[in-house]
């Protein structure tokens, strides 16, 4: 029994090897793709459950696949690229992307963030049932509350709106971009630090140690992510 | 050398103004000497010559601007001490203009040609020690690299050995070095990566504001599993301010000072990042109660490595701290402390940043 097909785009044949051969391991299918071109044609005819793209292919810009792509396919999208390319990651995630994977990683780490992120579509596809539970916390999205080992937290309303915004994308990042112009508006996307001293103020009350956070989680350069 | 060419002295005003009192003086030394020898003994032409040569000396000396003053004043006192009549900036006859123009055109010549000079001796002695620097630094990871390549080409091609199969322990211990050693080069690459960026993009700080909790929590989050099993602690004021800094680098900063205590201490040390104010700046702190640093070493200094360091890098993790912390305009340095090693970042902080949240 497959666990879902992956569509890997990639050029490197090693790093392709490497793909398949963890992939099938763990029992999904897996159809490659060593350019853009390529990759948009199998994402059509395969309609792949989960897309690997690396941001370096020769013949089309990663972010420009990554775009193109959401315009019509819903499967999660995970990047591959390299280390000090934050802005990179950045660009993809704003792009439409679902996660990225710094290269080099190990076989665990890909399959954790692949289940993670097949998790999520099985969640905002069946549940509209809107609690969120990280750690110790429990975000009640419909009520507006949120707990910590079962005792009420007292957010204010940014503060709030905030940790929702990463409680509905449990599990995923979300770029300082992303963060500030859902909860501040389009016009605030300059200021991360906005978005800093709130993520601050969260951990201050959510977290036994702020330097030390375990659920609001800092990507460095990157963004935040909760972790579930 | 195609990067932008440096500045041949970085240096305030007040070495600059002080370059100008010394041409002056020379110019006067001039006008005293060719005072004292007279006229009688002198031709006019000897006395120019005379100013020609302390501008040129002057543009050797302390570049192009100094020269172009001392040509200025050298026309001004030969005209009020050499240029009848004396004692004033009137002149008799035209032909005096023409000489003046002359001297001065001449004195701005020769002080360019001085000046070029100047730079390219300065430029040369420059690329020297940049090659020397590259050359030691070339032949450190070339041997750096090489090492986990080795492993790693060795624990593969033993695995590839069908005719003697090996027991399973031992095909898992060389997998275990293959992927131990693969990451640790990544790690090395990663060290060269920050340093030339460091080195090529000192200028090119992305600051932000960011709360000092988030930069050390996200460095000690990636150090985790290194330095396991060392207890962690953190000590950070609770009036502390934001920071102004690179995220990107800073974060990397704390990475290597976090790195290089578990690189340096026994696993039963305790390792704590502490941060608080300090007069109008912030101090932060790695600390750990290990053997301590090397005496009389130059830690900062690119291709130090202690002793007896694990897993060792390429001695540029502290160097790079240092870049990384100056270009902030702090410093880094060990403090003495009664037991271990003491690592402390100071930064100046930077008025508030504009509106709250």
């Amino acid at each position: 029994m497959s666990a879902g097909t992956v569509l890997v785009v990639e050029d490197d044949p090693q790093v392709r090897l490497f793909l398949r051969t963890a992939l099938c391991a763990a029992e999904f299918r897996v159809v490659e793709a060593v350019t853009a071109a390529e990759g948009a044609t199998l994402a059509r005819s395969h309609n792949p459950a989960l897309i690997l793209l690396d941001l370096g292919l020769p013949d089309a810009d990663g972010i420009e696949v990554t775009r193109s792509l959401r315009t019509w396919c819903t499967a999660p999208v995970i990047v591959l690229s390299a280390r000090g390319r934050e802005e990179d990651k950045i660009q993809a995630l704003d792009a439409g992307a679902d996660d990225y994977l710094t290269k080099p990683f190990g076989t665990g780490e890909l399959l954790a963030r692949i289940r993670s992120a097949l998790r999520r579509v099985v969640l905002s596809a069946t549940s509209a049932s809107m609690t969120v539970e990280a750690g110790e916390l429990c975000i009640d999205l419909e009520k507006r509350v949120v707990t910590r080992s079962g005792v009420e937290v007292h957010l204010k309303p940014t503060e709030y709106n905030v940790l929702a915004l990463l409680a509905r994308n449990a599990g995923k990042v979300l770029t300082h971009g992303q963060i500030l112009k859902e909860v501040w508006g389009p016009g605030a996307v300059t200021h991360p630090h906005y978005v800093r001293v709130q993520m601050a103020e969260l951990r201050k009350k959510l977290e036994a140690d702020p330097a030390q956070p375990v659920v609001l989680i800092t990507e460095p350069g990157v963004g935040y992510r909760l972790r579930v | 050398m195609d990067q932008v060419r440096p500045p041949l002295v970085h240096d305030s005003w007040l070495r600059r103004a002080g370059r100008h009192v010394l041409a002056a003086l020379l110019v006067a030394l001039t006008t005293a000497i060719a005072g004292f020898l007279s006229l009688d003994r002198l031709a006019e032409a000897d006395i120019v010559l005379m100013y020609l040569l302390a501008i040129t000396a002057t543009a050797a000396l302390y570049g192009l601007e100094p020269a172009i003053v001392a040509a200025a004043l050298s026309v001004a006192a030969f005209d009020w001490f050499f240029v009848p009549p004396f004692h004033t900036f009137t002149v008799e006859s035209s032909r005096h203009l023409l000489t003046f123009g002359m001297m001065f055109a001449v004195g701005v010549f020769v002080s360019g040609v001085a000046t070029r000079l100047r730079q390219q001796r300065f430029d040369a002695e420059l690329r020297r020690r940049t090659d020397e620097v590259r050359g030691a630094l070339l032949s450190a990871v070339s041997h750096d690299l090489r090492t986990p390549l080795a492993a790693i080409a060795g624990a593969a091609t033993a695995l590839q050995q069908d005719n003697a199969p090996l027991p399973d322990a031992d095909r898992r211990a060389l997998l275990d070095s293959i992927a131990g050693q693969a990451f640790h080069l990544e790690r090395l690459v990663g060290e060269l990566l920050d340093m030339t960026r460091v080195e090529a993009g000192a200028l090119a700080l992305r600051k932000e504001w960011i709360p000092a909790e988030e930069i050390v929590g996200s460095a000690i989050e990636r150090m985790r599993a290194q330095l396991s099993p060392r207890e962690l602690r953190t000590e950070l004021a609770a009036d502390l301010p934001l920071l102004h800094v690179d995220p990107v680098l800073f974060e990397q900063v704390l990475v290597n000072l976090l790195d290089n205590a578990a690189r340096h201490t026994p696993a039963a040390t305790t390792v704590t990042v502490s941060a608080r104010r300090l007069g109008a700046g912030v101090e932060l702190a790695v600390a750990d109660d290990g053997p301590g640093l090397p005496a009389g070493v130059d830690v900062f200094q690119k291709l130090v490595r202690g002793p007896g360091a694990q897993g060792g890098g390429l001695g540029l993790g502290l160097a790079i701290c240092k870049s990384v912390v100056v270009a902030h305009g702090g410093n880094i340095v060990a403090s003495p402390a009664p037991r271990g090693a003491r690592l402390v970042i100071t930064l100046p902080l930077p008025p508030t940043p504009p509106g709250g949240a």
